[in-house]
């Protein structure tokens, strides 16, 4: 069904919308309502029907509610409309409303009405409080006003009386629970603009607020009646504006009554609004930071209307004097606190912070007066204040009291003096990143992070939060902490991509000016530069490599940064949104922290003296190989190899096993010969692909051949080859020597392929030794150590040299189904110590299980020969 | 029509995401899981407290492909994911009926 009418109506609003999206249309909102007030005006005036029954005694008014009672019509908004009649509803009023209505419902527009009789109207008003709200937004459009006006009395009457508290009382709890549905939308990268947090609900909820408590009737009178400062109003109407202008073009785009501004057409508004950035800041993240500026004031416009009904409503029967407080100057009233007056401010401007301060300690809030105050002195806090220590110390308590229940930071940014006394925080207030993974603009964020470390102080409930705080109570500094986590996106008003750095830089002046010293300083400038470190390395490389954990310790150095980094980065993780942060990561993270920290506990590998030799040690073997530091392969092989071995190697001998490594082909392994100079002794290098046992084997083929082991070092090459360093005796036999390293090539082989190969050698192992020493022989000794290492299960043998004795044990150990990562073997003639790091075959990781650990030790103890000392004949005799 | 689930470590995304676009497969679905397998948890201790991890942290990536694309979809996660240790993770391969692409109601093959 259609009537001219509704065509007129369509066609005004589409060349509205033209002119609107032409920027040619401020007053759309006003505009598109009256195009609607003059469709139902002339469909009313020409309507038999209506005719009919206003002449049968049952006359009526039309009345727009809600946003369309406001003159508040976007392209997509519900008509909200109510037929009120006198008394009793006519049967006819159904024909009415299909002439009505139909038409609109026909060209898609969302209408939705009631019918309903004054009695009826009022009580359903204040039996729904949904209802209440709309009824509160009710205006005129035609028809007989002498109902309106009687039922608006009538309503007023109730409402200012018994009906007032609940009211009240109904705004409060709806606020609440919009918090909980909505979440807060200012904070959120899909803004909702209406419902949200900082969307227009806010601003209704002021306008129902002063509408029941002044009997209001327009937005303006928001002023007259004192419920916004002058300026206040000034910059609701341009918030309105802004937002309204965002909403239609949403609309618009979307086609329907859509509110939130969903990630997808973000980038299509921007363009739309002409946001055109010469920096180098994508559009739409400058769009967005606007946006939540806005809508952080509507936000602040919220927090007025809450606190003054919570003060109106909830407080009343508390003492209304105000009290005093500790700190002269502030007092409390009804819970709120207070400037004593704005004189005692200009003579003593630090309680522009000492406010902050209180309210951190009792946890009562600012008043919003209070608030306004120090959002105009805020210029009292000049450079001289900045620098006073005492003032700095307050700001450190304040920064150690921003919990997530109560939060004195927030305010603190949102009056502008938290940017004020850290001028460098400005240029990240606002600032959005515009992807999923970042929930909350950076200023936010940061605080978030504030809060995050706040919580660390208590225990909690599970083992890793006991862990967090464990580790916080082991923080000696917990100030920088706090600053760092306050500081360490500062970087991120640069747009260029390394804002860790930036960061660190920025940062520096700011720790300075803090009052730490040039130690702390450091520190927390590191920080901030590796606040990345933990995450990224954990969710990008190996963490069940040792060479990960080394790395990251070379990289943090110390212990107490450590400690620090790994807080901030959990902080951070957290604060940043549930993409960042679940049991997944923070199982990664906490591993490579507990690892790191062993590292850096027990290690000489992280000093920094051996980062520099190894470094040194690297360009050496690159010159030795006249390498110019450029092939690729070379310095991806330097880079697999592990630190111990870089640092015990000499470079002349890492050269010859890249060397090695590089002709090893399709072989299973490759060894190269070489005499020392002055000895006899000859050191064997191989290098072969990593198999279980390996190491084991050649120790049983030299047995076999009588080849006498000196000494021997095993280290992994990368993750799939081995190099393994032996300094043997030669044959006794000379003159054959290369047929008997030729042989063992042969055994070797043979070994690899064929397990059993080596059983025979096994029975050679003596049963018991003699040695020629003055003393009673110690007995056979094996020590395991769990706990230095994270990576390997460390086996320490004691026990007196004999031929065949790095094959007993290694035999032992790969029986035992254990893997020899790394070996050193020493070197000396008597006594000695012989040092083993594996790890589990089956699963490539330490050993646990305390009942193996013991079969291990029992296994090696069984296989090592008695020990015996010889007599010993005194040569005088 | 074959699904692939990987299930590798998770440093290992980025070679595997890679090798798959070098040969022009860029839609999967990455999760990131808890394993529970031959490469079993382990604990760590600080100040005396033992962190027990029982699972080892992994990534499942999901991949559908056309059959004559699997095979060797499967050996190019294979040789990015390898590392020649344990727990490398596992590869399971499985049949799928339909596929449907939810804007345009392509089907099969052309909704991968």
């Amino acid at each position: 069904m259609e009537n001219s009418q509704a065509r007129v109506l369509i066609q005004k609003k589409e060349s509205l919308i033209q002119a609107f999206l032409a920027g040619k249309e401020p007053f759309f909102l006003e505009k598109l309502t009256r195009f609607l007030d003059e469709y139902f005006f002339t469909v009313y005036e020409k309507s038999i029907t209506a005719g009919k029954m206003v002449a049968s005694q049952h006359p009526f008014a039309i009345i727009a509610l809600g946003g369309y009672g406001r003159k508040e019509q976007c392209i997509h908004s519900d008509i909200d409309l109510l037929i009120l009649f006198d008394a009793a509803v006519p049967p006819e009023v159904e024909g009415f409303v299909q002439e009505l209505l139909y038409p609109l419902w026909d060209a898609r527009f969302e209408v939705g009405y009631a019918v309903r009789s004054i009695d009826e109207c009022i009580a359903m008003a204040f039996d729904r409080f949904d209802v209440l709200t709309t009824v509160l937004d009710a205006r005129f459009i035609c028809g007989l006003s002498l109902i309106y006006s009687a039922f608006k009395e009538r309503f007023r009457r109730q409402l200012s009386g018994r009906y007032y508290k609940q009211a009240l009382d109904y705004l409060f709890d709806h606020g609440i629970k919009r918090l909980e549905n909505f979440g807060d939308s200012t904070y959120l990268v899909t803004p909702d603009l209406k419902s949200g947090f900082g969307g227009l609900r806010d601003y209704h909820t002021l306008l129902w607020y002063a509408k029941i408590k002044s009997d209001i009737k327009e937005r303006r009178d928001l002023e007259y009646y004192g419920f916004l400062s002058h300026f206040e109003y000034e910059t609701l109407e341009k918030t309105l504006a802004y937002i309204w202008d965002i909403r239609n073009r949403l609309h618009h785009i979307t086609g329907r009554k859509c509110d939130t501004l969903h990630f997808e057409y973000q980038t299509e508004v921007a363009g739309l609004l002409n946001y055109s950035n010469p920096g180098d800041q994508p559009d739409v993240e400058v769009f967005l930071g606007d946006l939540h500026a806005h809508m952080e004031f509507l936000k602040q416009v919220n927090q007025i209307t809450f606190e003054d009904i919570f003060a109106s409503s909830r407080i009343r029967k508390e003492p209304a004097a105000p009290h005093l407080t500790k700190t002269p100057g502030l007092v409390i009233q009804k819970r709120r606190l207070y400037f004593a007056n704005t004189v005692v401010i200009l003579q003593h401007p630090e309680l522009l912070l000492k406010i902050f301060l209180e309210s951190g300690r009792r946890r009562i809030p600012l008043s919003i007066e209070a608030r306004r105050v120090v959002s105009e002195f805020v210029h009292l806090v000049d450079e001289d204040m900045k620098a006073d220590p005492e003032n700095i110390k307050i700001f450190k308590k304040i920064l150690a009291l921003s919990f997530w229940e109560f939060n004195v930071l927030n305010v603190m940014l949102s009056t502008g003096i938290l940017e004020q006394f850290i001028p460098e925080f400005g240029a990240i207030t606002n600032k959005i990143q515009y992807n999923h993974y970042h929930l909350f603009p950076v200023d936010k964020h940061s605080i978030r992070c504030v809060q995050v470390i706040n919580s660390f102080r208590e225990p909690g409930t599970n083992v890793i939060t006991t862990l967090y705080a464990d580790v916080f109570k082991e923080v000696r500094n917990k100030n920088l902490l706090l600053i760092t986590a306050l500081l360490h996106d500062i970087g991120k008003s640069d747009p260029a991509k390394e804002h860790s750095k930036t960061g660190a830089a920025i940062a520096g002046p700011i720790l300075k000016r803090m009052g730490f010293n040039a130690t702390e300083a450091a520190d927390g400038q590191s920080l901030i530069q590796n606040h990345l470190l933990l995450a990224k390395t954990a969710t990008r490389r190996d963490i069940f490599d040792e060479e990960t954990a080394i790395y990251t310790a070379n990289k943090v150095g110390k212990i107490r940064l450590l400690r620090m980094l790994f807080l901030l980065t959990v902080a951070d993780s957290m604060a940043t949104g549930p993409k960042a942060w679940n049991d997944w990561t923070e199982n990664l993270i906490k591993d490579l922290f507990l690892k790191t920290m062993r590292i850096l506990k027990t290690g000489e590998l992280a000093s920094k003296k051996s980062q520099r030799l190894i470094q040194q040690k690297k360009m050496k073997v690159l010159a030795l190989l006249k390498e110019s530091g450029q092939d690729h392969d070379i310095l991806q092989l330097l880079k697999s190899m592990s630190g111990r071995y870089l640092l015990y190697m000499p470079a002349i001998h890492i050269a010859d096993h890249i060397n090695l490594y590089r002709n090893l082909g399709d072989r299973q392994f490759i060894w190269q010969i070489s005499k020392e100079k002055n000895s006899d002794i000859r050191t064997v290098a191989i290098c072969g692909r990593e198999k279980p046992g390996f190491y084991s084997k050649i120790a049983g083929v030299f047995f076999l051949n009588r080849i006498n082991i000196v000494a021997s070092q095993a280290y992994p090459l990368g993750d799939t080859h081995i190099l393994d360093i032996f300094k043997v005796m030669p044959p006794r036999d000379r003159l054959f020597e290369n047929e008997k390293w030729e042989k063992a090539v042969k055994d070797l082989t043979q070994a690899l392929d064929d397990d059993l190969f080596l059983d025979k050698v096994v029975d050679k192992i003596p049963d018991r030794i003699t040695i020629a020493s003055g003393r009673r022989p110690e007995p056979n000794q094996v020590r395991i150590d769990n706990e230095t290492s994270s990576f390997f299960t460390i086996i320490e043998v004691l026990t007196y040299d004999f031929a065949g004795l790095l094959f007993t044990i290694t035999n032992a150990l790969y029986r035992s189904g254990l893997n020899v990562n790394i070996a050193m073997v020493g070197g000396k003639v008597d006594q000695i110590i012989d040092i083993f790091y594996v790890r589990d075959l089956e699963n490539d990781q330490k050993i646990r299980d305390p009942e193996k650990l013991k079969q291990i030790k029992t296994a090696i103890i069984k296989r090592l020969p008695q020990i015996h000392a010889k007599e010993v004949v005194n040569e005088k005799n | 029509m074959k699904k692939i689930e990987a299930v590798i470590k998770p440093f290992k995304l980025d070679d595997v995401k890679e090798a798959l676009s070098e040969i022009g497969i860029y839609g999967m679905t990455v999760t990131e899981v808890n394993g529970y397998g031959r490469q079993k948890g382990h604990k760590e201790i600080y100040r005396g407290a033992e962190y027990v991890v029982d699972f080892v942290p992994k990534i499942k990536l999901e991949i559908v492909v056309a059959d004559n694309r699997a095979d060797e979809t499967i050996e190019t996660v294979r040789n990015a994911a390898n590392t020649g240790k344990i727990g490398d993770g596992k590869i399971f391969v499985l049949n799928v009926e339909k596929a449907v692409r939810v804007r345009t109601g392509e089907t099969d093959t052309d909704a991968l």
